[in-house]
């Protein structure tokens, strides 16, 4: 239940942050605050994902064996948790990507016919 | 499945680890603030603006924590941990209330656990052998398919020894069959008393297909069970109780003898502790191949003779269907019946051919005490579940009460955020742990309890019975389960009526009660009275049918004789003497100083054995086949005189009715009745039946009065008395046989010792036992003696566990309104008037619960049919008993606390408010 609640004050259609923290750290491991700044930036700032609801995901993603963290130096030399993709992670987010556009698409087909024929 | 593993493992690591995993968040979390920090100071804030931002767009971080920690499914065990031990300690913080509840449910679970026990080892357990499922036995004639019994008197499931040949021969259109005579007891003793050991005659193939193997030496092989003794001689497969008992588990017990009716066995292994034999209920000492029956027996073998003896049972191979199994028995049946065709019954064989072999499942084995104590059993098994829903009701009431006085720290709770689920479940914790602790003490009150049962069964006549009623994983999840359904019982109501808090209430002063118990209570109660008045009532009626058993007249005086088992199986005489040989033990025990009288006997008296045989009487009522029954008893002169049975018409037997005069008989009362309506008896003829062994044709020399010998609930059966010297049947007269003896004054066991000594001096060789009639009576009523004991017994304690129930609830409501009792005391409100506010309230609570009870009551009775005997299920006096019973014990709960209230000090009560 909190999950919802909490992707859901992020303006995100359920279950869609977990893929988005996927394809953030499948270009290069990165660290929580990372991610975030990742994601506003990459969204134009349209996405502010805050740290409750990032943080109960890096361990939920974590617990499912689909990231992997460790401690390494970031560029400011201070010590935090890198994420990185595990091989299963890649495969989730493969899949998760593919069924992602195949849906969308159909919804989009399907919203078009709907704009021809009033 | 790979995620459930990670997800399952990481959860165990946190919950193992919590230190570990809780630093890393915080480090996790620190690393974040001092990033966004860092980040925010290069747009250009200052050190402390960066700090506030980064601060307020994190939120905090407690929440965030808590967020985390609930992704996993360790938060969860990790919060009912948290409400485990919260839960200990406020139980620990009232050790009273925890005590009471505790033993309440121990009682109650104990007494269900005990019960299950027992009905889990007599009635659901399978034999602990291998594979038990395959396991089938042959029976002939009515069958009972639910419940997988032969059913007596038309079935038969004994078998003779031709008859288990030619199924031998068989043995392969199955995965293995064997034979075995259960219920002899063998004679350790080499001359004089008899010393029993429980004893099985069995096929060599028994142990193999049963799949029980040795565990200190061998079992039997076929070529141990051959006429007069294998290679090695007669061998012996002692039981693991035998082994502990009689050779203390000497490490070398194999190879060690045993001497049984004065032949020496050399003992080949020993059996797993858990194998007890086939038959629930007893337990054999001693295996012995069927072979070595002609050393054991000679002539009286079951190899020479044509006893049914022998049980057969045979293992299906893996997926042959009970169907497919009978089917292809029946296919050779003709050949098995021609084979074993008995020699000399040339009336039985029309019969004998075309009785259809049936066969029954046998994995739970077989069982007397099953068919008789199953009833019992489950009347009981009813009488404690009403006991244990008697002891929630008080431990509900009890919890209610306790809820009213927690309203401050629960409302405290919920104004400090806990949601009401967590209330909720915080409660029914303590409840579980309330249940969890009952059954456990409960365990340990089952433990005694069932050996409590096992003392209440009586010795049989030759054996002693056993059941194992150890725990199995059956019992315990039996016990874990009625514990949960317990906890839910009285905790749900409590736990949810005690949420139903505002959080305010915790910042008033304890409010007032407004009324006696409150309505839940009040119905527990009243629920409470009524069910434990119909337990009562059912078990008056069950104590009643005992009393009436015990006061059955049986016909004869149970109290003056002495029963003396005597065997002459080794007494150097033909066979055909034996009669002889009786008489003349007989008459010696009958020459002993201070005995009246003596007589022998094929049976002796509600032992549950007897003979019947099918009748001809010419000139008689004309009636029925199934009518023409009557027991068969051969007696010698004075058995009428020994017993104290009148012989009211013609002459009773005496010296002249021996083997050379005419062949004579008497008749009871019953059999006149039945087939001589017009009452003349005496000089009319009887005469055996078609299909019956023929004791031909004999004219009736008197009429006896009735007596009881198979059961005491039955009618008196029509008996037929013959003189054992006139015996006639074409086998020879039982060696063993039952001589009677009384005593001039005196307790009749007192002349044991004279009367060993007169049987020894007849042939030193006589075996003998000694055992009272009045024991015996008292062992066939022994079923209604465990079911009225029992059920007194819990109906005693759910009348207790009533009235301390009512007795609470009301001291407690005048506790609560001891302000309320002191100002009208203080306004002027007399003794008369403090009681009747009191008891008024509990009255009408009492009145409830009983009319309840005795409607409840007149319903469950009914149930009770086949056990009630003398008394019918609405017996007027013990429901008016029970009803008084009740108005007593409930006015006497109410009075107590009531008179409490009127010494309630107005003063007192007022200065401390």
């Amino acid at each position: 239940m909190r999950r919802g609640v909490t992707e859901k004050q992020s303006g995100l259609v359920q279950g869609t942050l977990d893929m988005l923290i996927l394809k953030t750290v499948a270009l290069e491991p990165m660290h929580g605050y990372g991610i975030g700044v990742r994601l506003e930036q990459i969204s134009k700032g349209a996405l502010q994902i805050n740290a409750g609801s990032l943080f109960p995901a890096f361990r939920r993603l974590e617990r499912d064996g689909l990231i992997k963290g460790e401690w390494r130096a970031t560029e400011n030399n201070r010590r935090a948790k890198f994420y990185a993709l595990t091989a299963q992670g890649r495969a989730t987010l493969k899949r998760e990507t593919e069924d992602w556009e195949q849906q969308t698409a159909v919804i989009a087909r399907v919203l078009r016919a709907s704009a021809v024929k009033p | 499945m790979r995620t459930l593993l990670s997800r399952f493992v990481g959860g165990l690591r946190a919950l193992f680890q919590p230190q570990r995993t809780e630093l890393e968040l915080d480090d996790e979390l620190r690393a974040y603030l001092d990033e966004a920090v860092e980040r925010k100071m290069a747009d250009g804030l200052s050190r402390e603006d960066a700090t506030r931002t980064a601060r307020a767009e994190m939120g905090s971080v407690a929440a965030v924590k808590d967020d985390v920690r609930d992704v996993g499914w360790e938060s969860l065990v990790d919060t009912l941990w948290q409400d485990v031990r919260y839960g200990i300690r406020t139980l620990g913080r009232s050790p009273g209330f925890t005590a009471v509840a505790v033993l309440t449910l121990a009682i109650g679970i104990g007494a269900n656990t005990a019960i299950f026990t027992v009905i889990n080892s007599l009635l659901l357990r399978n034999l602990p052998v291998a594979e038990p499922d395959r396991l089938v036995r042959i029976v002939a004639g009515t069958v009972d398919t639910t419940r997988n019994t032969c059913v007596w008197p038309t079935c038969q499931d004994l078998w003779t020894y031709a008859t288990w040949e030619q199924v031998r021969l068989r043995t392969d259109l199955f995965d293995g069959a064997f034979a075995y005579s259960s219920g002899g007891a063998f004679n350790l003793g080499t001359a004089g008393e008899m010393q029993s050991i429980e004893g099985l005659f069995v096929s060599g193939t028994f142990f193999s297909t049963l799949g029980v193997p040795a565990l200190v030496g061998r079992t039997f092989t076929s070529s141990d069970d051959v006429p007069g003794g294998g290679l090695d001689g007669p061998v012996a497969v002692i039981s693991y109780r035998c082994w502990q008992r009689r050779f203390g588990g000497a490490a070398d017990v194999i190879g060690q003898s045993l001497v049984i009716e004065g032949v020496r066995f050399s003992i080949i292994g020993v059996t797993p502790p858990e194998f007890f034999g086939l038959e629930v209920g007893r337990a054999f000492e001693v295996a012995v191949p069927v072979g070595t029956d002609t050393l054991i027996r000679g002539a009286d073998s079951m190899m020479r003779s044509e006893d049914d003896a022998l049980r057969i049972m045979i293992r299906l191979k893996p997926g042959q269907s009970l169907e497919e199994a009978t089917t292809t028995l029946r296919a050779v049946q003709p050949e098995i019946r021609t084979g074993a065709m008995p020699k000399g019954f040339p009336e039985l064989e029309e019969g004998f051919l075309t009785h259809a072999f049936t066969l029954l499942p046998a994995g739970a084995g077989t069982s007397s005490m099953r068919l008789r104590y199953e009833m019992a059993l489950l009347t009981i098994f009813a009488v404690v579940v009403v006991v244990l829903l008697i002891a929630c009701a008080n431990v509900g009431n009890l919890l209610l009460a306790r809820g009213t006085s927690r309203r401050q720290e629960l409302s405290l709770r919920v104004a400090l955020g806990a949601g009401r689920g967590r209330v909720v479940r915080q409660l029914l914790v303590e409840s579980l742990l309330l249940a969890g602790g009952g059954a456990l003490v409960g365990l340990i009150l089952a433990g005694w309890g069932c050996r409590g049962l096992m003392a209440l069964l009586p010795a049989g006549l030759t054996a002693t019975p056993f059941l194992d009623v150890s725990f199995d994983w059956r019992v315990l999840a039996f016990t874990a389960m009625v514990s949960l359904v317990t906890a839910t019982l009285f905790g749900i109501a409590p736990a949810l009526r005690a949420t139903r808090v505002a959080p305010i209430d915790a910042l008033r002063h304890h409010g007032r009660a407004s009324a006696f118990g409150g309505s839940v209570s009040g119905s527990l109660v009243v629920a409470q009275i009524a069910l434990s008045l119909a337990l009562v009532v059912a078990a008056g009626l069950l104590v009643r049918t005992f009393a009436r058993l015990g006061s059955v007249a049986l016909g004869f005086d149970s109290d003056r004789v002495l029963l003396v088992v005597v065997d002459a199986q080794r007494v150097p005489i033909d066979p055909v003497d034996r009669p002889r040989f009786f008489q003349k033990v007989v008459d010696t025990v009958r020459a002993v100083p201070g005995v009246s009288h003596a007589a022998g006997s094929m049976f002796a008296p509600v032992s549950g054995t007897v003979s019947q045989m099918r009748v001809d009487v010419p000139g008689g009522a004309v009636l029925p086949e199934g009518e023409r029954v009557s027991l068969r008893h051969f007696i010698t002169p004075g058995w009428f005189r020994t017993y104290g049975t009148p012989v009211h018409a013609g002459r009773d037997l005496d010296e002249r009715d021996n083997a050379g005069a005419q062949p004579v008989v008497l008749v009871n009362e019953a059999f006149v009745r039945r087939f001589f309506p017009d009452g003349n008896a005496v000089g009319r003829t009887v005469t055996t039946a078609r299909n019956d062994l023929p004791v031909g044709t004999r004219t009736i020399i008197g009429v006896a009065g009735d007596a009881t010998y198979r059961s005491l609930r039955e009618e008196r059966q029509p008996t037929i008395y013959l003189p054992l010297a006139q015996w006639n049947l074409p086998f020879p007269l039982n060696p063993r046989i039952f001589i009677s003896v009384r005593p001039v004054a005196g307790s009749p066991m007192a002349l044991a010792p004279s009367v060993a000594t007169a049987i020894a001096g007849v042939d030193r060789n006589a075996a003998f036992m000694f055992r009272s009639l009045e024991d015996q009576v008292y062992a066939s009523i022994a079923q209604e003696r465990f079911v009225a004991m029992l059920s007194g017994l819990f109906g005693v304690l759910a009348l207790l566990l009533a009235g301390l129930g009512l007795y609470g609830i009301t001291a407690y409501a005048v506790a609560r309104r001891r302000s309320e009792i002191g100002v009208r005391i203080a306004l002027g409100a007399g003794r008369a008037d403090i009681m009747r506010l009191v008891i008024g309230r509990s009255l009408g609570v009492t009145a409830a619960g009983i009319v309840i009870g005795l409607a409840a009551a007149a319903l469950a009775t009914r149930f009770l049919g086949r056990l009630l005997f003398g008394v019918t299920p609405l017996d007027p006096a013990t429901f008016v008993a029970v009803a008084l019973l009740f108005i007593v014990v409930t006015t006497l709960a109410a009075f107590l606390p009531a008179r409490r209230a009127t010494t309630v000090d107005p003063l007192i009560v007022l200065r401390s408010e």
